[in-house]
């Protein structure tokens, strides 16, 4: 199956969307594994909390996104408190298990392990955003 | 003497070209300061539990300082000027009064914590909560630099509509 998008990209000569997708779901499922390998390995099920924050994230952006166009002037606001909510989830999401790493509720190790998954679905989440996000209608052309 | 300060420049920078994104990140830099200083305060309640320790009144400091900084960024530019096409459920007077109280309220709070840093804490000389005089400073000085943030990006807001 990935031979096949191999060829799609090296036909173009640079990375095809395939390829992309391809980079961007391994990259999720490697920090989810990370994830979910802590909660097994420290018997601890207070880092899912987290989780609440990762599927905040990029609501805002979307609603943001969908409700107004960019003519008008106030869509630079309502996108602007978009971006401002959006912010403030990614650093709670940080902040949680520092929290709960000084109430003790789960050891520092275990709060290394979940900022770093933290980043890396982060970061491809903005991924996705970047490379998938940028056309207003959200046409299946590019697929 | 006097202006040997005049012919400063900043160093020219050409990488990157701020004006487009200068929005973007100012609301990103303060949704950081302002998420951050709650989390600060959360913290400092969850290591300091006892009402001794952290009167709990105290929290309100914060409270207020989040209700000012909405207050403030509810209302744009455009309408305290009066240059907007529609004036608003309050008008242009009503837009400044509003404006005048949340900074009424932000300043304020900004005061109040700082009573508390020196009247609770510093005067007491308990050694054990240097940590939490930190935090208490440093969590409502977060707010209002958010707010100046986004009082910098609602400066920009208000440039587009100059035709």
């Amino acid at each position: 199956m990935y031979h096949s998008f191999l060829i799609h990209s090296s036909a173009d000569g640079h990375l095809g969307c395939f390829h992309v997708l391809a980079i961007i779901n391994n990259l999720g499922n490697l920090a989810f594994s990370l994830f979910v390998l802590l909660c097994f390995l420290h018997v601890q099920y207070w880092p899912l909390f987290v989780l609440f924050f990762y599927i905040l994230s990029p609501i805002p952006y979307c609603i943001a996104r969908r409700l107004v166009d960019d003519t008008d002037a106030m869509s630079n606001a309502c996108k602007e408190l978009a971006i401002f909510l959006t912010t403030g989830i990614v650093v709670s999401a940080f902040g949680l298990p520092i929290v709960f790493a000084r109430a003790h509720l789960i050891e520092w190790g275990a709060c290394a392990l979940v900022l770093t998954g933290n980043t890396v679905i982060f970061a491809t989440i903005l991924g996705f955003f970047l490379v998938f996000g940028s056309n207003d209608d959200f046409s299946w052309q590019q697929w | 003497m006097a202006g040997f300060l005049d012919n400063f420049r900043w160093p020219e920078c050409e990488c990157i070209d701020w004006s487009e994104r200068r929005n973007a990140v100012a609301s990103v830099v303060a949704g950081i300061l302002f998420f951050t200083g709650w989390w600060i305060m959360i913290d400092a309640a969850v290591v300091y539990p006892k009402p001794e320790q952290l009167n709990h009144a105290f929290h309100t400091c914060g409270v207020f300082s989040t209700l000012a900084f909405f207050m403030i960024n509810a209302v744009s530019n455009a309408q305290v000027r009066g240059d907007s096409y529609e004036s608003g459920c309050l008008g242009r007077t009503g837009a400044r009064v509003w404006l005048f109280i949340g900074f009424m309220l932000m300043f304020g709070s900004l005061i109040a914590s700082m009573w508390i840093l020196f009247g609770a804490y510093v005067t007491q000389r308990s050694l054990k909560y240097h940590r939490l005089i930190s935090i208490r400073f440093w969590n409502t000085f977060i707010f209002h630099f958010s707010v100046v943030e986004l009082g910098f990006r609602s400066g920009g807001t208000a440039q587009t509509w100059s035709f």
